[in-house]
């Protein structure tokens, strides 16, 4: 009996917290105004994202150990991120074209490279996560990253332009039109050996 | 046939409150037998050793440092342990290798041979538990060092992993039970580990079907076409595509609908078979129409196990022999 109270209790625990995680995602795409509802509902879907992330401990201190606690076990029971895959709406594709200016004068046009299908998933997984607000801190430097990543396979190559954008592929009648799809750049950044600037 | 009637009896004494307590712990803990763990052990097994195989040429260059990796393990685990610094990840166990004067690239390997083992252990049913908790935690400490590169499929095995360490194992037909004739355990904490697992699956695609439901292009197949022409998922020819240009609204809205009433339909006996082998068919063509195999794969082994497999309490097969409490 006492082991069943115990499991109770855990599930009780572990739906609720996955309950929070959920809808806290949804209201924030309400939020965002990405839905079809109207945005009349996007204040009040603000405040219920709010009360759903204080359900998780999110408004608590860093170092709070109540916000830290839940943190781990979201993490360990992977529950951390809601289910909203390719909703409301799929997400465009993410592009990081890197000019390679060789010693003599040579341009080469290159991108991040991974060998196996698996990792490239993955390598687009991080492009697309690019330019989300969340990662803008660490934007910089990870692009710095994925340019030394291709530095190292050149090592003659003085100067790397790094060149980030979305990819907006055609509707299926603008397909249909001969139409293909089109780069729209978002920042870019120049990295020499001596030091970067950005542009 | 008295004690029927003092069970009747009984019941009649207890208030609505009580009665519904007692019909959620009845929903909680079903009597079920074990065959639903082995679809779920070995499904998890294939699953953790192909996920550590695509990954091999890739390993060590993923999950290196700064400077001999793609973008070096710190940034995802700096993003980690902004979190919370419990959260397990490469960087202990290479700090713990640094201790013993071993180099990352040795932890790194055995890491990886740590995971492939555990896979093909869990396929066997070899040291069932041992293997799922070392499976959890590499799996884990992969997902979060390289935060960054992760993608839904690595949430589902993170979550798998764990119920499956959690369930009672081993199971019937593991070579733990075989070897060391291990007593079988309580069918009711069986029945409650499936129940979790079936729960966690409708709000999957409740959670799922809703987000969906919310966006225009779900409802008019554009979604659709832009997922399946967008790289890296392109497989399918958009030309191929184009012709099926009627039939994708169609199909958009089927997954919307699917997914938000499979919460309703996968538990009424009527419709369970209906609505389970629509959601394999839909994980199977996302597998091979966008090539996101290992997560066709877990989305499919979480299904058969959690209703695929004909429950106990309908009349199937029950355990038998003696129980462990």
């Amino acid at each position: 009996m006492y082991s069943k109270r115990i499991h109770v209790v855990w599930f009780g625990i572990h739906f609720f917290l996955v309950t929070a995680v959920c809808l806290a995602g949804v209201f924030w795409l309400i939020a965002q105004g990405a839905t079809i509802l109207p945005s009349a509902c996007n204040e009040f879907a603000h405040k219920a994202e709010l009360g759903a992330t204080w359900c998780l401990g999110k408004e608590a201190g860093a170092s709070n150990p109540f916000r830290t606690g839940i943190a781990s076990y979201l993490h360990a029971a992977g529950i951390q991120a809601g289910y909203s895959f390719f909703a409301p709406n799929v997400p465009s594709h993410h592009r990081l074209t890197l000019e390679l200016f060789h010693g003599d004068g040579r341009v080469e046009y290159e991108s991040p490279h991974v060998r196996s299908k698996a990792a490239a998933l993955r390598l687009d997984s991080l492009l697309d996560k690019l330019p989300e607000q969340r990662y803008e801190s660490v934007r910089e430097a990870l692009v710095k990253m994925l340019a030394f990543s291709v530095w190292r396979e050149h090592p003659d190559v003085k100067k790397v332009r790094a060149t980030f954008g979305s990819i907006n592929p055609p509707g299926m009648n603008e397909f249909e039109q001969g139409k293909t799809e089109t780069f729209q750049p978002m920042f870019s950044f120049d990295f020499s050996l001596r030091g970067e600037e950005q542009q | 046939m008295s004690s029927l009637t003092s069970n009747a009896e009984a019941n009649l004494e207890l208030n609505p409150l009580q009665r519904g307590w007692q019909r959620f712990l009845r929903f909680l803990f079903p009597p079920e037998s074990d065959t639903w763990l082995t679809v779920f052990r070995t499904g998890l097994g294939l699953q953790v050793t192909l996920y550590a195989l695509f990954l091999r040429t890739d390993w060590h260059y993923l999950f290196a440092s700064s400077g001999k990796g793609l973008v070096g393990r710190e940034v995802g685990e700096a993003i980690t342990s902004f979190e919370s610094p419990l959260i397990p990840r490469f960087g202990w166990l290479i700090a713990v290798g640094r201790s013993l004067n071993i180099s990352e690239e040795t932890v790194l390997t055995v890491a990886w041979v740590g995971l492939l083992s555990a896979g093909f252990l869990l396929l066997l049913g070899l040291l069932s538990r041992p293997a799922a908790i070392v499976a959890w935690f590499v799996h884990l400490c992969a997902s979060e060092s390289g935060g960054l590169l992760a993608y839904g499929a690595d949430n589902f095995m993170t979550t798998a992993l764990f119920y499956l360490m959690l369930s009672p194992l081993p199971d019937r037909y593991s070579f733990d039970h075989w070897v060391a004739k291990t007593k079988l355990k309580n069918p009711k904490t069986l029945g409650f580990w499936r129940r979790v697992l079936q729960v966690h699956l409708c709000f999957v695609y409740f959670i799922g079907g809703l987000a969906k439901s919310l966006g225009s292009g779900w409802w008019d197949g554009s979604n659709l076409w832009r997922s399946l022409i967008r790289p890296p998922f392109n497989l399918v020819s958009p030309e191929l595509l184009v012709q099926f240009k009627y039939v994708l609204p169609l199909v958009g809205i089927s997954i919307c609908l699917l997914e938000v009433s499979y919460p309703l339909f996968i538990w009424l006996k009527r419709t369970r078979w209906i609505w389970l082998g629509c959601v394999l068919v839909m994980h199977a063509a996302i597998g091979l129409m966008m090539g996101l195999y290992l997560f066709a794969l877990i989305m499919i082994v979480m299904n058969i196990a959690a209703f695929g497999v004909p429950s106990a309490s309908s009349g199937a097969e029950m355990v038998s022999g003696p129980h462990q409490q």
